[in-house]
């Protein structure tokens, strides 16, 4: 383990400690133990002494354990009971303090839960007891003694809710695009488009650039964008290698590929996890964004960026040659099964943009890939494997943590500590879009998303509440902000590979990387509070 | 982090030398160890195996007193710990009856003719430690500039090795 992974191990440790033990005023205990546990993951998501998505795991394990109905804290075991006895006339005799002011006493029922009940008479015998009679009032009863003990005034959650995020519908959206993205990949699809688009760019080194970037950002809207990094630089090497070694744009066009990469992911929902993180958080606040709806905010602005990014690179790294050998044979794979996958990969994508008109909701649509292609033997037990399992669980772990920090009121807390309100709406978006954009090029896009959107909601939703703000512009604006984040070799796995592959200098990335971020930084924000709020509403 | 060796076993030590001359600007990532027979390999490749360490790519001469390279390469592919490690073999005097044994049962990934070149050397170890790589599903990252840059990439996207996180 390295020292930054030492640190953070401890930092992760004692934040979490110290988040629970100290009190803090207005927090419920649920709420610090809901702030412990996201200091933790904070903390151990940006350090990494152990992987992200295990993180993620080690989030829910706490929740079940610390936070649910059943688990150690809140359970109603762990509520002490009365000593009870039955008299002569069938009544229970229990201590006067077992009542509330309400007159309704707690039973254990079966260690599960609390049970309320009225009694039906309440006789007092002097030193402090009662004799109550009524229903399930007999010589079995387990009287909780203290009606305001935790486990009953705690409204926690049933530790099947922490589990069930792994199946919450966003993730099942993912899910369906993995589906589609394996089959892509396993039977060449991807390559074979990439051919059939680049053929019309020419052999002009600044428009197979452009069409290199279309390629590359249609396809990252619907697969990873680190998958489609590297598929697309299979494409590209071979066109380095025949470039003469002074050429600058050598360093343009293997550029093209990560940028536009992470920027094809802004365009659907599916594109790159912060999108689904965004609206799992949406969706937690009751704003429901079809496929169709992002796709009209995203991708226009997907576009114009990589537009912009591609006059940029021909701009910083202008090509010294005007032609360029391509090699484009190939065809598309015609096998049945291929042909099958091409279908459904097409009926799914027409059934997402089609929303408007059939109603089928976009998580529902997202199934069909993932039950029919293994149905049709398309996918294999093997491809079923190959799904990045752990992006899913990364979500889970952020989507339960999300749900948490709402519902015991942490979220509410944390945003109360600033007045946000002076800020105004243009200043919530400003600043949750540095912060989110200055995070995500130090680390991973999903967790940067994960420890800022729940605090986004909570603030848009109380601007929301008292006046004129957009939460769904909002909301999309800082998703896009984190995905634009690229200016490190560290900020994005598509920068990863792109600069392992020798042909890019860190400064060439980071010169690039910086520039499409803070022009697409001031877009997004622009807009987001200006045309996309008009287009949702 | 464990190590990725590369093997060379001749018994003419000017041979051995020539290896490690010409495969010198792999040893940062590849470290090479030699042998000069079949026995002292074998308790080369055990130590490197006790360490907890790995042997990529094995170089072979065939014309060893006591062993032929075709014997100790059977050997090597059936011990678990090299199952999966490539075997190359290094030689000028392999009839074709030593050859066609060593494909059929000693495995060969292939054959290296003396005297070779220094480029068609480097050319050969990297696409065997290529092939390793990818076999043995490790991180591509870590490789992608000292081997076969367009295979490995390939790796990272039709193995889903590398995800968006």
């Amino acid at each position: 383990m390295n020292a930054k992974a030492l640190i953070g191990l401890a930092l992760g440790i004692a934040g979490f400690a110290a988040a629970m033990l100290v009190p803090l005023n207005g927090l419920e205990l649920s709420a610090q133990i809901t702030l412990g546990i996201f200091v933790l993951a904070a903390v151990f998501w940006i350090t990494e002494p152990i992987p992200i998505f295990a993180t993620s795991m080690l989030v829910i394990l706490l929740q079940v354990i610390l936070l649910s109905s059943q688990g150690i804290v809140f359970s109603v075991r762990t509520a002490p009971l009365a000593e009870t006895e039955m008299n002569a006339t069938g009544a229970l005799v229990v201590p006067a303090t077992v009542i509330n002011d309400a007159g309704v006493l707690y039973l254990n029922a079966e260690d599960k839960s609390a049970r309320a009940i009225k009694p039906a008479t309440i006789v007092p015998l002097g030193d402090d007891r009662v004799a109550v009679t009524g229903p399930g009032l007999d010589e079995t009863a387990r009287v909780i003694a203290d009606p305001m003990h935790r486990s009953i005034t705690v409204k926690s959650t049933p530790y099947a809710t922490f589990y069930a995020t792994l199946a919450s519908p966003i993730i099942i959206l993912f899910m369906g695009g993995f589906a589609l993205a394996a089959a892509a990949v396993k039977f060449g699809l991807d390559l074979s488009l990439t051919r059939v688009l680049l053929k019309p760019f020419g052999t002009k080194p600044a428009f197979v650039c452009l069409g290199l970037m279309l390629c590359t950002g249609t396809l990252s809207a619907f697969m990873s964008n680190t998958a489609t990094t590297a598929m697309m630089m299979t494409v590209v090497l071979p066109i380095v290698a025949t470039m003469s070694p002074t050429d600058p744009f050598r360093k343009g066009i293997a550029l093209a590929i990560p940028v536009a990469a992470n920027i094809g992911g802004i365009a659907t929902p599916i594109g790159t996890p912060p999108n689904a993180v965004a609206l799992a958080a949406l969706k937690d606040a009751g704003y429901t964004v079809s496929f169709s709806s992002w796709m009209m905010l995203a991708t226009p602005f997907a576009i114009v960026m990589l537009v912009f990014a591609w006059w940029l690179l021909v701009k910083l790294f202008k090509p010294a040659t005007n032609h360029f050998e391509l090699n484009l044979s190939g065809s598309f794979n015609k096998s049945p099964k291929a042909l099958i996958s091409y279908a459904i990969f097409a009926i799914t994508v027409l059934l997402w943009v089609t929303e408007k008109v059939h109603g089928i909701s976009t998580s529902m649509v997202a199934f069909l890939p993932v039950a029919l292609l293994p149905a049709l033997g398309v996918l294999d037990k093997k491809d079923i494997r190959g799904f990045s399992w752990e992006v899913l669980w990364l979500m889970a772990g952020g989507i339960s943590l999300g749900l948490s920090m709402k519902d015991t009121g942490l979220a509410a807390w944390l945003i109360g500590q600033v007045s946000w309100a002076t800020l105004g709406n243009a200043g919530v978006v400003v600043v949750f879009g540095l912060v989110g954009f200055v995070l995500a090029n130090l680390v991973s896009h999903t967790v940067s998303s994960t420890i800022i959107m729940p605090l986004a909601i909570s603030v848009g939703a109380t601007l929301a509440a008292t006046g004129n703000f957009n939460l769904v512009g909002a909301v999309v604006a800082i998703a896009v902000i984190i995905s634009l984040a690229m200016a490190l070799p560290i900020s994005t796995p598509p920068n990863a590979i792109a600069m392992s592959t020798g042909v890019i200098e860190s400064k060439d990335l980071t010169k690039t990387g910086l520039i499409v971020g803070l022009v697409g930084v001031t877009l997004s924000v622009l807009l987001g509070l200006t045309l996309w709020p008009a287009l949702v509403s | 982090m464990n190590q990725i060796y590369i093997m060379c076993i001749d018994d003419e030590p000017d041979v051995l030398e020539a290896v490690e001359r010409d495969l010198s600007t792999l040893e940062h990532l590849f470290p090479l160890e030699t042998a000069s027979s079949a026995a002292e390999a074998r308790t080369v490749l055990q130590r490197i195996a006790d360490a907890g360490d790995e042997v990529g790519a094995v170089f072979c001469d065939h014309v060893m007193p006591a062993e032929t390279g075709v014997e100790l390469m059977r050997w090597i592919s059936q011990q678990e710990p090299w199952k999966l490690t490539k075997k190359a073999l290094l030689t000028g005097q392999a009839g074709l009856e030593a050859t066609i044994n060593a494909v059929n049962q000693g495995g060969l990934d292939y054959y290296v003719a003396k005297p070779w070149t220094k480029e068609s050397l480097i050319e050969v170890a990297k696409r065997l430690l290529t092939d390793y790589i990818i076999e043995t599903g490790k991180d591509p990252m870590r490789y992608i500039t000292s081997l076969d840059t367009v295979r490995l990439v390939e790796a990272v996207r039709s193995k889903g090795i590398m995800s968006d996180t």
